[in-house]
């Protein structure tokens, strides 16, 4: 008897420190994609066995600043409109995955179609505006905001004559029914990715690419119509850092 | 064998229920508590006990948030009654008309008479409040929109920026204008509304989050703060105040008072809704309406003020709660709490939610949150007076020690905590030497300076 409690207490040390921990450092806020991603990922890799240590920072470059000074195995999602700001770009030793991509979108209100002179333009304040003139014509005025959210309200208030905004945003205004939009081939493409540091990005990498399939990630990508890319590791660094370039501040 | 199922469903279904409501209970406690507090010590008010209780709601979700903030406002209306009638000191700015009218009914021994209809006429006015925002719900949704536009928000800073300017410090423009500057500058440095990038950050890494809005509160805020708290020189007049039946004040009010309360709850209601001075302003207007009505009855003057009050407060809130604009400096510090936990209330497809979230969750608790506020400022003022028998050195004391606590822990969690106490040994000093001054533009102007510049500049290009 006693020999069997010595094996079952063996047993349960054994599987705790055979678990792997790892850090999730969560960089987005409530209601938003990267805090979205980042409840995915930690369900997933908790669900695969991962002791995963959630860290709710909210802010991007809080996190980013975590992420380069930590040395404990860490996993953070991220995205390349934020690199140059950031000043934290994809690597061979930190890049982990291509997660999704989507074009940005540009939508017009029903009135602006028929209107002479100059139009009022609501963008992102990190938008290259050279890109939005090349695409929408020099003869706009462009209205900077805060985000994506503030862009739609801008848009849906009045305030400007056309927005140049993401994807779910852009959908969201089309589907009030106050003006069109459609998908920009110019304007640069955003990518949600991964990165990790103190981990073995190849290992964490299939255990990640498995937990997108996973039904929560299916819905999530299909209902956001969210393109998934299918390539090797080598090949999505390529595509990021030749897309990201767009995304360089002036 | 779907029976269990069910059953099993429902036991967690309500599992679920019961700790969420303990969840909102615990913040509708807490705000009750810190309320209570608020409003009885002298100089004190909802923005200083918010920022005291910053860690406590750090881990505090966007409900909790929300009804701590409305159990804290709400209480401190009913609780600054109390030193204002017994002691003649304003435990809140607004409890001025309730100094000069209740004082009267302390010298002739009736101060629980004072309070008891105080309560009474504060809670009608909560009640009332509700009354009006269910019948215009629906108006203000329909409309909502209209609110996101940007030129109604740049009309609506003017606004602010001209109360800032003439309202505070005895209207001094010269004192006023500078503190505005400053409050901006501060705003400045680290992410913009509207530029890629960091800017202002002179080379410091720390700079890039900007300066740390706790620093800036409790060096030019709280700092001035404990400076007028130690002005107070408390004379209890309690034991000479004769005991008066609950119901002879019950009818009392009911005889004399409801025309008041009525008129009171109105006019409150209104001005509740003007940005920077809301209750300030209900308070007053409710008084000098009342004062041309009423001459010489303290007793409806009292109400008319009390009632307005709380009216006021309810309808302050609403801005915030529908479509995420704060109206006064506790607003605009909650705000910024709420957005920390993920708060979008700028959303189009939010505001219905948003509706439903005040009728749903907080009208009910705000109705109890007044039933408490009743009961403590009514039957239970001396006890709660009682707290004030602490020496007020003491109290300075306690609050210095509490906020380097705050600032070191909250300096740690943001890893920047070396800045954050050379920020705080900073404007520490600053607000020494704006002690005499009331330092409320330049919190205003910090605060929004950022979104201020976003919308002018898009007003100027659009």
């Amino acid at each position: 008897m006693k020999n069997i409690i010595i094996a079952i207490v063996l047993c349960c040390f054994a599987s705790t420190t055979l678990a792997e921990t790892i850090t999730i450092l969560n960089n987005g806020k409530v209601g938003g994609s990267f805090n979205a991603r980042s409840q995915m990922y930690k369900d997933g890799l908790e669900a695969r066995g991962f002791q995963v240590e959630f860290e709710n920072i909210g802010k991007i470059g809080q996190a980013v600043k975590i992420f380069k000074e930590t040395d404990k195995p860490t996993i953070m999602v991220y995205s390349t409109n934020q690199v140059y700001k950031q000043d934290l770009f994809h690597t061979q030793d930190n890049f982990v995955l291509l997660e999704y991509e989507q074009p940005m979108w540009i939508c017009k209100t029903l009135d602006s179609l028929d209107k002479s002179g100059k139009v009022t333009v609501a963008h992102g304040k990190g938008y290259e505006t050279d890109i939005i003139k090349k695409v929408l014509g020099t003869d706009i005025v462009l209205v900077p905001y805060k985000n994506s959210s503030a862009i739609l309200n801008g848009i849906l208030a009045g305030d400007v004559d056309a927005a140049v905004n993401n994807q779910g945003k852009s959908l969201k205004y089309e589907a009030s029914g106050q003006g069109t939009c459609e998908a920009s081939s110019v304007l640069p493409v955003m990518q949600a990715t991964v990165i990790g540091k103190n981990i073995d990005v190849k290992q964490m990498r299939e255990v990640l690419l498995a937990v997108t399939y996973d039904d929560k990630f299916a819905n999530y990508h299909s209902s956001r119509k969210l393109a998934r890319p299918t390539a090797s590791a080598e090949q999505e660094l390529q595509n990021i850092n030749q897309k990201q370039k767009g995304w360089k501040i002036n | 064998m779907g029976q269990p199922c069910v059953e099993f469903s429902t036991s967690i279904l309500t599992q679920i229920v019961v700790i969420l409501m303990m969840g909102e209970l615990l913040a509708v406690l807490t705000g009750l508590l810190a309320g209570t507090l608020t409003g009885i010590v002298p100089g004190a008010g909802v923005l200083v006990a918010m920022i005291i209780a910053t860690p406590l709601l750090m881990g505090f979700d966007i409900i909790q948030l929300l009804l701590f903030y409305m159990s804290l406002a709400s209480m401190v209306q009913f609780t600054g009654t109390i030193p204002a009638v017994y002691l003649g000191i304003p435990g809140e700015t607004n409890s001025l008309p309730a100094v000069v009218e209740g004082t009267k009914f302390t010298k002739r021994a009736k101060a629980k008479l004072a309070i008891g209809i105080s309560a009474l006429g504060s809670v009608l006015g909560s009640l009332i409040a509700v009354l009006i925002t269910f019948v215009l719900i629906s108006v203000l949704i329909n409309h909502v929109s209209m609110f996101f536009a940007n030129t109604l928000k740049f009309y609506l800073y003017v606004f602010i920026i001209i109360f800032c300017l003439t309202v505070y410090n005895r209207g001094n423009i010269l004192v006023n204008a500078p503190l505005c500057l400053l409050g901006f500058a501060l705003s400045m440095p680290g992410e913009s509304d509207i530029t890629p990038g960091f800017r202002y950050t002179f080379g410091m890494e720390d700079m890039q989050f900007g300066v740390p809005l706790i620093t800036v509160l409790i060096g030019l805020l709280i700092v001035p703060t404990a400076f007028s708290m130690l002005k107070y020189d408390i004379k209890r007049n309690i034991d000479a105040d004769h005991n008066i039946p609950f119901k002879y004040t019950f009818f009392y009010f009911i005889r004399k008072c409801i025309p008041s309360s009525l008129r009171g709850s109105v006019i409150g209601y209104l001005c509740g809704f003007v940005p920077g001075v809301s209750t300030v302003l209900a308070t007053n207007a409710s008084y000098s309406v009342e004062k041309k009505l009423s001459k010489k009855t303290p007793a409806r003057l009292l109400v008319a003020s009390e009632t307005a009050n709380n009216s006021g407060q309810f309808a302050s809130m609403l801005p915030l709660l529908l479509i995420g604009i704060p109206i006064t400096g506790s607003e605009v510090v909650l705000y910024s709490l709420l957005v920390d936990a993920g708060w979008s209330p700028f959303q189009f497809d939010r505001v219905d939610l948003n509706a439903e979230i005040i009728f749903k969750t907080i009208v009910p608790w705000f109705v109890f949150a007044n039933l408490v506020g009743l009961l403590v400022a009514w039957p239970l003022a001396k006890k709660t007076l009682a707290i004030l028998s602490l020496p007020t050195k003491y109290m300075v004391v306690v609050l210095v020690a509490s906020m380097l606590i705050l600032n070191s822990y909250l300096g740690y969690i943001d890893y920047r905590l070396g800045f954050y106490s050379v920020c705080l040994i900073v404007f520490v000093i600053t607000g020494y030497f704006l002690k005499k001054y009331e330092t409320i533009p330049l919190i205003f102007m910090f605060i929004l300076g950022n979104e201020i510049e976003a919308v002018f500049l898009r007003q100027w290009l659009i």
